[in-house]
């Protein structure tokens, strides 16, 4: 899939993350968290499987993190992919 | 759950709230969000452009979900727009509870502190790094609404002193002239100067991320403060990346804020290591060439005047299509700048 528009998802709250997503001709993951000295590792791996599993290969994606766990992480960036990727001429 | 307050009750039960705070309700916003719970408001926040501000929680419901959730407010609400980067000016306390929500502080100045979130400070700094040069460097902050033969004078001026000169235009679209408009004929008009690089402000210089007051007491200056925090972020952030260690800035004849704005950058880039220069402007028939006369001119399709004050590059634009359209928009521009 290939993200087409600018899109975001998740809350503010503790424990979620917000990811935004835009266009680009790179692929380029920049992350942000409370935990990130700790987990930023782990919270890369696992946005990059997600992005493997969704065939991303270009696209901003960005994280603010207040301590999600992975499937947290996993279902916000799905759901900003989704987002992303939709063409818009096709939502009923 | 957090609401967007539209009506005059919902509006004054969050000026209420924000006075009870201790805070001024400032009018200035674009959208108020407020959290009620059994009927009672207990928190409250606000979105002016890019900048969150007024955002007062209840003492009962401190250090629970509420700043979480209006902040979420705040950014979701930006969702279709072209904002980006968001900006809480507050004050020292409030610092931790903000880093939390991972806003990072771009500058501290005694008891105000600028955060930001997205860490667009380091991406805008990060996507110029092949700017990078060694030496004794200068910078000017342009608008350039046009570019003038003043600001070519100025620019000239300015790159004849150092080794490398930066010349930051201003991002904003507040100007005749839209950004893109303005940053081309920059570049072609300083194309033939082998030590000057042009690049824009982003949110980071002349911006409008615009200092709230509410939380000042009556007799702290607003604009003073703002201009010392923009010109703390150029001395702190923007100029060690650079290695910037001069400014140079044309005389002021006319605007009073500019003027202002002239005189305390040397008290605030003096103690930071960085040389403020004041370069006198380039003077045309019986007065200085500024980017007003140019557009007064246009205003009065005065060729003439125009071709004596603009480079060859700004004259061939205004006379296109595109400049000739900007020509009926400048009629009703009534801006200083």
């Amino acid at each position: 899939m290939k993200i087409i528009h600018k899109a975001q998802a998740g809350t503010m709250q503790s424990s979620d993350l917000m990811v935004f997503l835009e266009p680009a001709p790179q692929l380029r993951v920049e992350i942000d968290s409370t935990v990130k000295k700790q987990f930023e590792h782990l919270i890369r791996r696992q946005v990059e499987s997600v992005l493997q599993r969704f065939s991303i290969t270009s696209g901003v994606i960005r994280i603010s993190d207040r301590g999600a766990l992975d499937y947290a992480i996993a279902a916000r960036l799905e759901t900003g992919l989704l987002r992303a990727c939709a063409d818009e001429r096709k939502s009923s | 759950m957090v609401v967007n307050l539209i009506n005059e009750r919902d509006r004054n039960l969050a000026r209420q709230l924000v006075e009870e705070s201790g805070f001024t309700f400032e009018e200035e916003y674009d959208l108020l969000f407020g959290k009620f719970e059994d009927g009672e408001l207990v928190a409250t926040a606000a979105r002016d452009h890019n900048v969150f501000k007024m955002i007062c929680i209840r003492e009962s419901h401190r250090g629970g979900q509420c700043l979480g959730e209006l902040v979420t407010a705040l950014i979701d609400s930006c969702a279709y727009s072209d904002i980006r980067n968001f900006f809480i000016f507050t004050t020292l306390e409030n610092r931790g509870a903000f880093a939390h929500l991972n806003f990072t502080p771009l500058v501290t100045h005694g008891k105000i502190c600028l955060l930001e979130h997205g860490n667009g400070l380091a991406s805008y700094l990060q996507q110029h790094s092949a700017l990078k040069q060694a030496g004794n460097n200068g910078a000017v902050v342009v608008n350039c609404n046009p570019f003038t033969r003043g600001h070519r004078y100025l620019i000239e001026a300015a790159a004849a002193q150092v080794d490398h000169l930066y010349i930051f235009v201003v991002r904003e679209d507040r100007s005749l002239f839209p950004f893109d408009v303005r940053m081309a004929l920059v570049r072609e008009g300083t194309a033939d100067l082998n030590n000057v690089s042009v690049l824009d402000t982003s949110d980071y210089a002349v911006s409008q991320v615009t200092f709230p007051g509410y939380f000042l007491k009556q007799d702290d200056d607003r604009l003073q403060l703002q201009m010392e925090i923009d010109l703390l972020l150029f001395a702190r952030q923007i100029a060690p990346f650079f290695g910037i260690t001069h400014r140079f800035i044309g005389t002021e004849p006319f605007c009073r804020t500019t003027r202002s704005y002239s005189d305390t950058m040397p008290c605030i880039l003096g103690p930071e290591g960085i040389q403020t220069i004041q370069l006198e402007r380039k003077i045309s028939g019986d007065a200085p060439i500024s980017a007003f006369r140019v557009r007064k001119a246009l205003r009065n399709e005065d060729y003439e005047a125009l071709r004596k004050l603009v480079p060859a590059a700004t004259l061939e634009f205004l006379r296109s299509a595109d400049g000739r359209k900007l020509l009926t928009t400048s009629k009703n521009y009534r801006r200083r700048h």
